[in-house]
């Protein structure tokens, strides 16, 4: 079914991507705490934002 | 707030004897090794001093722990930790020979998280032990760290395969290893 389609080649991207997870691995402990903290804060909404959805669920009348 | 703070109270702890040696687990340990992931709690690997007047075997609580943090104000939780300083802490208690022996191998590290908050000495423990650690847990992103470990080669193979051995895991791992496609290291490096 896809024998015919041509896809980009994404190799350079993904080489990009790996790269990037090894430089975030060189980082010194402190740096990826750090890191890790702002990714908290940053994630905070959504995760409330998730919580709020499954509490709405589950206060749903089941049929 | 933060990981300063959070292991500053921990220290502390440790320094006035309501828990004995300690050393970071967990998603953060692996940061010292490894790419981090988001992770929403520190896990704590503790000891408690042994008190000659009192049984070694038995439930653990974790009672004086709880109540000396309440006298510091600290008693909300968020899922199973207890929030401290913007963290929420799991303290999970040494319960058998590969916790008791990944704690007292745990290498000392100071941590400088950032400008405002400073240096702080902690323990980790070492990459051997979070894998076998992991491999005993087995969710799957603890198989992932597992891999995330092998592919950068953080582990000491030797090491890793006598903590494996000794603690009765090789055929998890050997188990391990075949679900995951990954060659096994201990097998590479000595056929038994």
């Amino acid at each position: 079914m896809t024998e015919n389609r041509n896809y980009p080649d994404v190799s350079d991207i993904l080489a990009r991507k790996a790269e990037g997870r090894r430089e975030a691995a060189k980082r010194s402990f402190g740096e990826k705490i750090a890191w890790v903290e702002q990714m908290r804060e940053r994630l905070a909404p959504l995760k409330r934002a998730r919580e709020e959805r499954l509490a709405a669920r589950r206060d749903l009348p089941e049929d | 707030m933060g990981m300063k703070k959070t292991l500053d109270v921990i220290n502390a702890m440790e320094a006035e004897g309501v828990i004995g040696r300690y050393a970071i687990a967990g998603a953060i340990a692996a940061y010292n090794y490894i790419e981090p992931t988001v992770t929403e709690d520190l896990d704590i690997l503790i000891s408690f001093e042994t008190h000659p007047d009192r049984p070694r075997a038995g439930l653990i609580t974790l009672s004086p722990i709880l109540s000396y943090l309440k006298t510091k104000g600290y008693t909300e939780y968020r899922k199973e930790g207890l929030l401290i300083e913007g963290w929420p802490v799991q303290f999970l208690p040494v319960a058998d020979d590969l916790d008791s022996e990944a704690l007292e191998k745990a290498q000392e590290v100071e941590i400088r998280i950032d400008e405002s908050q400073g240096s702080v000495r902690t323990r980790v423990l070492r990459p051997e032990h979070l894998v076998a650690l992991s491999l005993r847990v087995g969710r799957p992103k603890d198989s992932i760290r597992i891999i995330q470990f092998l592919e950068a080669g953080i582990a000491n193979v030797q090491h890793l395969c006598d903590v494996l051995d000794r603690h009765h895991l090789s055929d998890a791992w050997r188990a391990f290893c075949r679900r995951a496609g990954v060659a096994d290291p201990c097998q590479l490096q000595s056929p038994r």
